[in-house]
């Protein structure tokens, strides 16, 4: 709100709760840092940064804009490259929440945005995971069919790309379904 | 010459291999004479590529890939190599498949080749569509083949990743392929051609429908890695061995649903198992679908 020429400052009230942006050179240094900050106590949340801001596979971090000096310090520690930060979080976007899932009888296919996982109901092996289209979908493939959902690493464990992300929120959906949360 | 695939395989620090397709009969592929592992992605795609070129007695695809699970190496790699390659491939169709989505790169790959290949045809599919997309070329593309969930990403002209699609696009009941294509072609997200890879495929021109695909039904593909992939090798396969695009989109998608009946296919299943199946598909059907009869 201004007043009189006069901008909100970090003292007005409210101001506490406005949100800012770490902006990541790649996926993984976000999820790394994801990894970090959520340890740590941070409320954040993973989303797209601005238009302006994006080279094709992007994913940042917004937090409270008050916590953020703190935070970065947690990211040097934790030896995670932060690109930026950015005081504000116009024109960003969150990742998508789409989750939807089919039964094929002896398995169950799960949908999180462009990426599926499927698993046998019973012995709860991963027998496929599909869609998607960045680099790391074809080695998550070959690195988690044939395992279970107990023995399987999380996908954004291994993976490096927003593919990776969401064939992660996939993975966590089958394990709520059928038992035996991430 | 006809295909030139340019994308990734799933390896670490895998060197860049060029030259031709060439498929195994339990499904396996080989790039200049190297196997790449067999998985979803774009194994699949080179071989159902590459079995439709040796049903016609085409040139066999061509390849430029190089090792990258997702850190981007590997696509920096083909794109540094992709103007030597070209200028001596001279492909007269090039599809960007598997590989880092980065907006930058595939611009400079684009008015490269508006200049040293303007006559060949561009396909795009996966990491290729979505760098295309994102970087406001999707225009240039004769060929893009999203599935369901990818068209809403196509059409949503904010988002640079379908992992950004937005929620209002996906409605009550789904993303509506038909009203998605034709956002996306007015605001400049679709190719000329576009297949919408679903239940039920749908192949648009200038964001009109032209052709729906629905049987055979066989709902269990949806589950295997790769049978996407397999829709855009047949495609480019078709397209390069000189069928019109929108039937080279068609006679894909009817050839992977006839290959998935004919493997009895299951979610358990792999996509190497698809792509051996096809020489039998092309061989039982490809006449009457097309036309393309054996001499």
């Amino acid at each position: 709100m201004r007043l009189f020429g006069r901008t909100e400052n970090a003292e007005s009230p409210g101001a506490e709760e406005a949100l800012g942006l770490l902006l990541f050179d790649d996926v993984t240094a976000a999820l790394a840092a994801e990894r970090v900050l959520k340890t740590a106590g941070y409320e954040i949340t993973l989303i797209a940064p601005p238009r302006h801001l994006r080279s094709g596979c992007d994913l940042g971090v917004s937090m409270h804009r008050v916590e953020h000096v703190g935070a970065m310090r947690a990211l040097a520690e934790a030896d995670v490259a932060v690109r930026s930060w950015v005081d504000d979080t116009e024109g960003t976007m969150a990742v998508s929440d789409i989750v939807t899932s089919v039964d094929f009888g002896q398995w169950l296919m799960v949908r999180a945005g462009n990426m599926k996982i499927v698993v046998d109901k019973a012995t709860r092996v991963i027998v496929n995971t599909s869609g998607g289209g960045c680099p790391d979908i074809p080695y998550l493939n070959l690195r988690l069919v044939g395992l279970t959902l107990d023995e399987a690493p999380r996908p954004k464990d291994l993976g490096y790309t927003l593919c990776g992300l969401m064939l992660d929120r996939a993975y966590v959906e089958a394990r709520a379904l059928l038992g035996g949360d991430a | 010459m006809g295909l030139l695939v340019v994308a990734t395989y799933p390896v670490a620090g895998g060197p860049v291999l060029e030259g031709p397709v060439s498929v195994a009969p339990d499904g396996a592929v080989c790039v200049g004479g190297t196997q790449v592992p067999c998985s979803q992605g774009t194994s699949a795609m080179l071989g159902a590529a590459c079995q439709v070129a040796t049903h016609l007695g085409a040139p066999v695809p061509h390849a430029l890939v190089a090792g990258d699970i997702g850190r981007g190496d590997g696509t920096r790699e083909v794109y540094a190599h992709l103007a030597d390659v070209v200028s001596r491939v001279e492909p007269t169709v090039i599809a960007f498949h598997y590989m880092q989505p980065v907006m930058a790169l595939m611009r400079i790959a684009c008015e490269h080749l508006a200049d040293a290949a303007p006559q060949a045809l561009l396909v795009a599919d996966a990491g290729g569509m979505y760098a295309a997309k994102a970087a406001g070329l999707a225009s240039r593309f004769e060929l893009l083949t999203p599935d369901v969930g990818e068209v809403g990403f196509l059409a949503d002209p904010d988002v640079s990743h379908p992992a950004y699609v937005s929620q209002y696009l996906f409605g009550t009941s789904g993303f509506d392929p038909v009203v998605l294509a034709r956002r996306a072609y007015e605001s400049g997200g679709s190719s000329r051609v576009l297949l919408v890879k679903g239940v039920r495929d749908h192949v648009f021109v200038d964001g009109e429908v032209v052709d729906t695909i629905d049987l055979p039904c066989v709902p269990e593909l949806e589950a295997i890695g790769g049978t996407g992939d397999t829709v855009t090798g047949l495609a480019c396969g078709f397209l390069a061995a000189g069928f019109p695009t929108v039937d080279a989109a068609t006679c894909a998608c009817r050839a992977n649903r006839e290959a998935g009946r004919a493997m009895g296919a299951t979610p358990a299943m792999h996509a190497g198992q698809l792509v051996a199946v096809l020489p039998q598909v092309l061989r039982d059907n490809l006449c009457g679908w097309a036309g393309a009869c054996p001499a």
